[in-house]
């Protein structure tokens, strides 16, 4: 007697459904939001909120005028502001983590582990913890308000060598033969790393780029607090807060939505251009497999 | 092209581990060495340590002519190939094999466009460092490609490959730049059984056609076997044996090795030896065998092992046994054996089985036995069936120590003597004992040791009957008295009549096993350790005011003090100056803190020393004078210990001794690290 069992088809099909209804529900409640601001920054009309989604009158009026009207905010000026910031740290960065990251992996010195723990207990605590500290000091030397690019910028990328966890991991994984062939075929440490090692770790620079460059790019509270009023040294989070002052904030709300989407275009190039190599798994071949 | 020399090689870990114990080899240019052994006896570090991937704890290094201890691996001229290929994935396999020359510069001359040199003003060549050009690099890695087969590769990426062809051109990026050494670590042990046989006689046709030196390290013996111009073994970091594949297979040094060479593994039975006459009974554990060899087989044996009691390891191989009819019936070494099961190979068949007739053949026992027969056996488990052993083939070790009992260089040779009024006599030869020897009249027992035996001597007539060359020295055999006897000799000796002398300084007398007289130590062994200091030394400073211009005048030299670090070996509370060569090596090897605190022990010959008067060297209490008739030797007190030392003439009380500090031993204490 043949037993009867449910058509594994049909149970397959069955789970799909339900799988499929939450994840488009969950992709609903992720999107509106988005969706929500680019239809307010194509609104002709005025004012801070409508009792409607859709507007009445659609326009690009917004985003020329955010780039025109320089009379109360200074928009492209914040926007270039904080592309230098973004753009200095984002370098300065990935160098230093790569090559604090590539030290850990690779040479074995003294204090070795304490320091790896140290750097990860320390990276642990929120940057603006010592937010005070740090601007006293900037002040001193007089990196605040005309000179807050530069004060930001080392604010920044002071720490940057305590985010070595991941690409030290993934250095990890790169066989220590590599360097030792290398080594031995003639190359000093620095050949060995930009020779052979750093043309593996696209994956890697790639992800550290993407975040160096992220985290500058929306931060408003070191920069809120350097910039000290000083409205010429904002960057666009800052700046696009004060857009929301109860003050400006009818007038203004439509052009703060258009603003939040052109901040969020570089970022969105970046991870489509650079996505490509997220993927790539570039150690096949080299080693067994 | 070049020669190595690993002189007292350590590694040592930071925790103590010690990787690699006193690691001793001359390999000569163009050899195939290869280490072999279980994983983790040092032997892969050992190679590392060659390539300057490892730093070396202590010991001396040589490539050429070239102390390399602190030399990085570019430096070294030597290329290695990884267990993984270690290829570099994002590089083409041209650009793999290039990279070497690419990043390498070669000292050349100036030339001009046309390729002619360039002269300076002088009409000399003016020397430059440049880089490989890319035509250069084209030819040598295509020429490389070749001798390897991999040319239609050249363009691919390595994960386009197989692991064959992988490790090819692994093999590519070491042999283009033609190095002094090639190094393989376990180069095949990723491929296939298949790929492995072909790769194996590959790399030894590549080694004959480079005639570079090769080391090769393995855990496959197989691969040592069919490799290797000569083999190391080595376990738990200590070298067990250095030989060529054959003598390593006929005369394995100690029980592992004999274990270790050879499939299936050698079987180890245990029992006793009787000596009977001129024949010695073989009596195995649990079991009623028994067999005879002649004591002609024994000579190098000590005579301890062959009285009946002590239980011995006895080892043979499987081919060494049958079981075929005929040689069974003609041999007179018979054993009966319980028949278990048997694995049909095709060429052979292995015969499980169990001299212990309780015993089942499958566990491994000192009793079970592997035996390799050509036909088919037709025997059922429980059976009894009888085997004959090839006497001649008989492998004896210590089953304490697991060492041969029968080494190819034996020690000392053991006799009976007598001694009666100063007179030494031992198989009918008389010997007068100088003074420093004092014994009583009885009768004892003899050591000699081979070393003591000097064959160009002048007093006794003894009849050599044999010379064998083993490892560079020969090992003479000769009679004296109807006794066999040996002696181990720089050079060869012919057969024949010959006069020896022994050297009575190095003899033992024993006493039921206790020494009577013990031979002089040929070291003496003092402590102490490494001391630092801040000597203010006045050093002649030139003051010049120009550069370039010779400093003549005296007014432009002025005298200034500073602060200089100077090293001093204590020896037993003296100070001597130790030259910065050695004090870097201690240092080195201890580390910067531990080398001023550790105990150092120091090893000295009675040579070693000078006697001197006034100030300086160790005070010593002479206790007594040895006199060998030739030579003399004081016995010092230092301290509670006896030192030993040449000495002229007559010498008594108080001395000072001056260890020659070029010629000491000195070893870590706590770790038993041989540093200088």
């Amino acid at each position: 007697m043949a037993k009867k069992f449910r058509s594994k088809k049909a149970v397959e099909r069955g789970t799909n459904a339900v799988i499929y209804i939450i994840l488009t529900i969950i992709s609903i409640v992720w999107l509106l939001p988005f969706m929500y601001l680019i239809i307010q920054s194509l609104r002709g009309e005025s004012g801070s909120s409508t009792m409607y989604f859709f507007p009445k009158e659609w326009t690009f009026d917004n985003y020329i005028k955010l780039f025109t009207d320089k009379t109360i905010f200074n928009f492209p000026r914040w926007y270039g502001t904080t592309l230098i910031i973004s753009l200095c740290v984002t370098v300065i960065q990935t160098m230093i983590v790569l090559v604090t990251s590539y030290a850990l992996s690779r040479l074995r010195f003294k204090l070795r582990k304490p320091l790896m723990n140290l750097m990860l207990v320390l990276g642990m605590f929120p940057g603006f913890m010592s937010m005070t500290a740090v601007y006293f000091i900037l002040k001193l030397v007089g990196l605040t308000q005309d000179m807050g690019l530069v004060g930001l910028i080392i604010v920044y990328t002071a720490s940057s060598c305590m985010g070595y966890y991941i690409c030290k991991g993934f250095f990890d994984t790169i066989p220590k033969s590599l360097d030792e062939a290398a080594r031995i075929d003639g190359a000093s440490r620095q050949q060995v790393f930009f020779k052979i090692i750093l043309p593996l770790a696209k994956p890697i620079i790639i992800y550290t780029v993407l975040t160096a460059f992220m985290a500058p790019w929306g931060e408003y509270m070191f920069a809120s607090l350097i910039a000290n009023g000083s409205q010429e040294n904002f960057n666009v989070a800052v700046g696009l807060w004060q857009m929301l002052q109860r003050e400006t904030k009818q007038e203004y709300f439509t052009r703060f939505c258009a603003a939040a989407v052109v901040v969020s275009v570089p970022i969105t190039a970046l991870f489509f251009w650079l996505q490509k190599y997220y993927v790539q798994g570039v150690t096949g071949g080299s080693v067994k497999g | 092209m070049a020669g190595l020399s690993l002189k007292h090689i350590y590694k040592v870990y930071p925790n103590g581990t010690k990787a690699v114990n006193d690691f001793n080899m001359e390999i000569a240019d163009k050899e195939f060495i290869v280490f072999v052994g279980p994983s983790g006896c040092g032997k892969s570090t050992t190679l590392r340590m060659i390539a300057g991937l490892e730093d070396i704890s202590a010991g001396e290094l040589m490539i050429g002519e070239n102390v390399v201890n602190d030399m990085e691996p570019k430096d070294r001229d030597i290329a290695m190939v990884f267990q993984n290929y270690a290829l570099y994935p994002h590089m083409t396999v041209f650009e793999n094999i290039a990279f070497g020359l690419r990043i390498r510069v070669i000292p050349d001359i100036k030339r001009d466009k046309e390729g002619n040199p360039v002269l300076d003003k002088n009409g000399n060549e003016i020397p430059i460092m440049r880089k490989y050009t890319n035509k250069e690099i084209n030819d040598k890695v295509m020429e490389a490609a070749e001798i390897l087969g991999i040319t239609d590769y050249l363009g691919k990426k390595p994960k386009e490959m197989s692991g064959g062809q992988r490790q090819r051109v692994s093999l590519g990026r070491a042999i283009v730049r033609s190095p002094k050494v090639m190094l393989l670590d376990e180069p095949l042990s990723n491929l296939d059984a298949k790929l492995r046989t072909q790769m194996r006689s590959e790399i030894a046709k590549l080694h004959a056609k480079l005639q570079t030196t090769f080391i090769y390290v393995t855990h496959d013996q197989i691969e040592a076997m069919t490799m290797g111009t000569r083999i190391v073994v080595m376990k738990n970091g200590f070298v067990q044996q250095i030989d060529s594949p054959k003598n390593l297979y006929d005369y394995p040094g100690n029980k592992f090795v004999a274990g270790f060479i050879g499939t299936p593994q050698m079987n180890f039975l245990e029992g006793t030896l009787l000596k009977k006459g001129e024949e010695v009974h073989i009596k195995f554990e649990n079991s009623d065998a028994e067999i005879t060899v002649p004591y002609s087989m024994l000579y190098k044996a000590k005579p301890a092992y062959l009285d009946g009691q002590t239980k011995v390891s006895i080892g043979i191989r499987a081919e060494n046994i049958s079981v075929k009819p005929e040689t069974v019936k003609a041999s007179s070494a018979k054993i009966k054996v319980k028949f278990s099961h048997k694995e049909e190979l095709g060429n052979q068949t292995l015969v499980y089985g169990d001299i212990n007739m309780q015993g089942d053949g499958y566990t491994e026992t000192a009793t079970r036995i592997i035996i390799s027969a050509d036909s088919t056996v037709n025997a059922q488990n429980g059976d009894v069936i009888e085997a004959a052993l090839d006497i001649s083939k008989l492998h004896l070790f210590d089953v304490e120590t697991e060492e041969s009992i029968l080494p190819r260089i034996p020690e000392y040779n053991y006799l009976d003597c007598n001694v009666a009024d100063g007179k030494l006599s031992f198989l009918s030869t008389d010997i007068q004992l100088p003074s420093a020897i004092k014994c009583e009249n009885g009768s004892y027992e003899l050591l000699i040791p081979t070393c003591a035996v000097n064959m160009n001597g002048t007093d006794i007539a003894v009849n050599v009957v044999e010379c064998e060359e083993i490892n560079g020295k020969y090992v003479v055999s000769f009679e004296l008295g109807g006794r066999r006897m040996f002696a181990v000799s720089d050079e060869a000796v012919k057969c024949g009549k010959a006069k020896i002398s022994i050297d009575l300084k190095k003899i033992s007398i024993l006493k039921d096993g206790a020494a009577v007289v013990e031979a002089m130590p040929e070291v003496n062994r003092l402590e102490g350790k490494l001391v630092k200091e801040k000597v203010v030394e006045t050093v002649e400073v030139k003051v010049n005011p120009k550069k370039d211009v010779e400093v003549t005048e005296e007014k432009n030299v002025k005298t200034k003090k500073q602060k200089v670090v100077k090293f001093f070996l204590d020896i037993e509370g003296c100070r001597l100056p130790c030259p910065d060569s050695i004090a870097t090596k201690l240092i080195t090897a201890m580390g910067a803190k531990k080398a001023f605190t550790e105990k150092l022990i120091y090893e000295c010959t009675p040579y070693g020393f000078s006697v001197v008067d006034g100030d300086g060297g160790i005070a010593a209490q002479i206790d007594s004078v040895l006199d060998y008739g030739s030579e003399k030797f004081a016995v010092c007190k230092v301290g509670e210990k006896s030192t030993y030392v040449l000495c002229g003439g007559n010498t008594d009380g108080t001395v000072k001794l001056l260890p020659d500090v070029d010629k000491l031993a000195i070893i870590q204490a706590a770790h038993d690290i041989r540093i200088v």
